[in-house]
């Protein structure tokens, strides 16, 4: 090399790879250019990082990109001058050529063979069709009608294509308020299973109650037990030891509003089973009446408007 | 439509070599172009990939090459070696251009590469692949890095020198006894 005292191997090879700082790549680029034996040895070097280059893990590209390219490619269409077509080989047997716009010349192919190749060119290895987008460089007819109606087509497509993705939206909102609501719904049904559950066994008659006393105590007395929240109107009322009752009588229960000069408001009539318990669940109550004390009365079949003494069971 | 499209010379000439199918280019013929393509998409996409590590910046080299070719096939002649290599090549340069955030430093239209390849075979792709990965595998550990991440991470050998510790003058020799070794192994 005739300019290996300045320009080495290491250099050319670090040109070759764009890696010397500007005024080096500058100063090794005007030998290149003078010393055909530099050129030979960057050449040699230049196959070397193309070998290297293969070494590389493969990978295939996405089959979008050669889509992508093929329409940058028939965007820009190359016009062909006359001459060259002319020269150059004659690949297709039964090419014609056509005189297009501008002076070019653009050879036509065979139809048939064509349009079946065509398919595979624009699907192309990784099996995407596409063709469509050749639509777009189609010379549209003169004329304002002409002009106009292809668009029409595609307004009525945009149209449609809204309203799809519009109704797809609502369908999925549907589908997500749906869900949701079945959850809810899955939650209250086990909600509801449990306080039925409770319920039964507070009312079953079957069900085995027991009042526990002091050891030694004698029979236990009647006795209530009213859970309320007067906020909501909630009143749960258990019994045992109840006296038995007279035909054509029935307990009453009442709820002696904390307020002044307010009448007792009737909580509900039952009877006790044989075993002297009973209970009033949830009767219908007004919400927001503040409790000052609950009683019992016995009253005549069917209950009554105002309690009658005496009060069997009282309590604050 | 190809009437009124612009296509021309319409086979699909698969089996064409690179020469012919650049001509056929620079004729416009888009079948050539797809062919040409399909042809090298993976080496270039490939090469962008390892040196960008974004398969959505490679994409953009891999578009940008090839359009390279369309625009300008007279870029590359057959007597510069082979199409293969030479995309190779380029794909690198312009992914290392990218990596830097600049613009290309040099028109690839300068690249001469002396190359016995006929990479227009998928065989003789896989051949030199092969070979070329059995040849880097056999180089000193040291040498293949510093080759590495000149190539491939585009490190220039100050960068490099100062990142191993090593001076200067053997990463240069490193990355020259690299290239040496790989081009004997094709050579023996």
């Amino acid at each position: 090399m005739s300019d290996e005292r300045r320009i080495t191997s290491e250099d050319l090879a670090l040109f070759a790879m764009q890696l010397l700082p500007k005024e080096e790549m500058a100063e090794v680029a005007a030998v290149v250019a003078s010393s055909p034996e530099v050129r030979r040895e960057l050449a040699e070097i230049q196959g070397d990082l193309a070998t290297y280059a293969h070494t590389v893990d493969m990978h295939s590209p996405p089959a979008v990109t050669r889509e992508r390219l093929m329409k940058q490619v028939a965007r820009e269409k190359k016009a062909i001058p006359i001459d060259r077509a002319m020269v150059a080989p004659a690949i297709q047997g039964t090419a014609q050529e056509t005189k297009g716009r501008g002076g070019s010349v653009f050879s036509e192919p065979a139809a048939a063979p064509v349009a079946d190749s065509s398919e595979a060119y624009y699907k192309g290895v990784g099996g995407i069709a596409d063709k469509d987008y050749l639509a777009e460089e189609e010379t549209a007819p003169r004329g304002v009608v002409a002009k106009v109606l292809p668009w029409i087509g595609w307004a009525v497509a945009a149209g449609l294509a809204v309203v799809t993705g519009n109704l797809y939206h609502e369908r999925d909102d549907l589908r997500t308020v749906a869900a949701t609501q079945a959850s809810t719904l899955d939650h209250v049904t086990a909600d509801a299973a449990a306080a039925r559950q409770v319920l039964d066994a507070m009312t079953d008659s079957s069900a085995m109650r027991v009042t526990l006393m002091p050891t030694g105590t004698a029979a236990p007395p009647p006795t209530g037990r009213a859970t309320y929240v007067a906020s909501k109107g909630t009143l749960i009322f258990l019994a045992s030891n109840l006296e038995p009752l007279q035909p054509a009588k029935t307990y009453e229960l009442w709820l002696i509003p904390a307020g002044v000069g307010q009448n007792p408001i009737p909580a509900g009539t039952f009877r006790p089973d044989a075993h002297g318990n009973a209970s009033v669940i949830m009767p219908p109550m007004p919400k927001g009446v503040e409790a000052k004390a609950f009683g019992v009365t016995v009253e005549d079949e069917g209950g009554s408007a105002t309690p009658t003494m005496p009060i069997v069971l009282a309590g604050e | 439509m190809y009437r009124e499209t612009g296509l021309v010379n319409s086979t699909i000439p698969s089996g064409q070599d690179d020469a012919t199918l650049l001509g056929l280019v620079d004729r416009g013929d888009e079948y050539a172009m797809a062919t040409l393509f399909d042809r090298y998409s993976k080496v270039v996409y490939s090469v962008a990939l390892r040196v960008l590590r974004d398969p959505s910046s490679a994409e953009d080299i891999l578009q940008e090459v090839f359009m390279q070719i369309w625009r300008n096939p007279a870029s590359f002649v057959a007597s510069r070696g082979s199409l293969g290599g030479w995309l190779a090549v380029v794909a690198r340069n312009r992914s290392i251009d990218a990596l830097r955030r600049k613009r290309p430093s040099e028109p690839v239209d300068d690249m001469v590469m002396a190359s016995n390849y006929n990479l227009a075979e998928e065989a003789e792709r896989n051949s030199l692949m092969e070979k070329a990965r059995a040849a880097i595998v056999l180089l000193p550990m040291e040498q293949r890095k510093t080759l590495e991440m000149a190539f491939f991470d585009g490190l220039t050998h100050s960068e490099i020198a100062e990142m191993t510790g090593d001076p200067l003058g053997t990463v240069k020799t490193r990355i020259r006894s690299a290239l040496t070794s790989l081009r004997k192994a094709f050579t023996a």
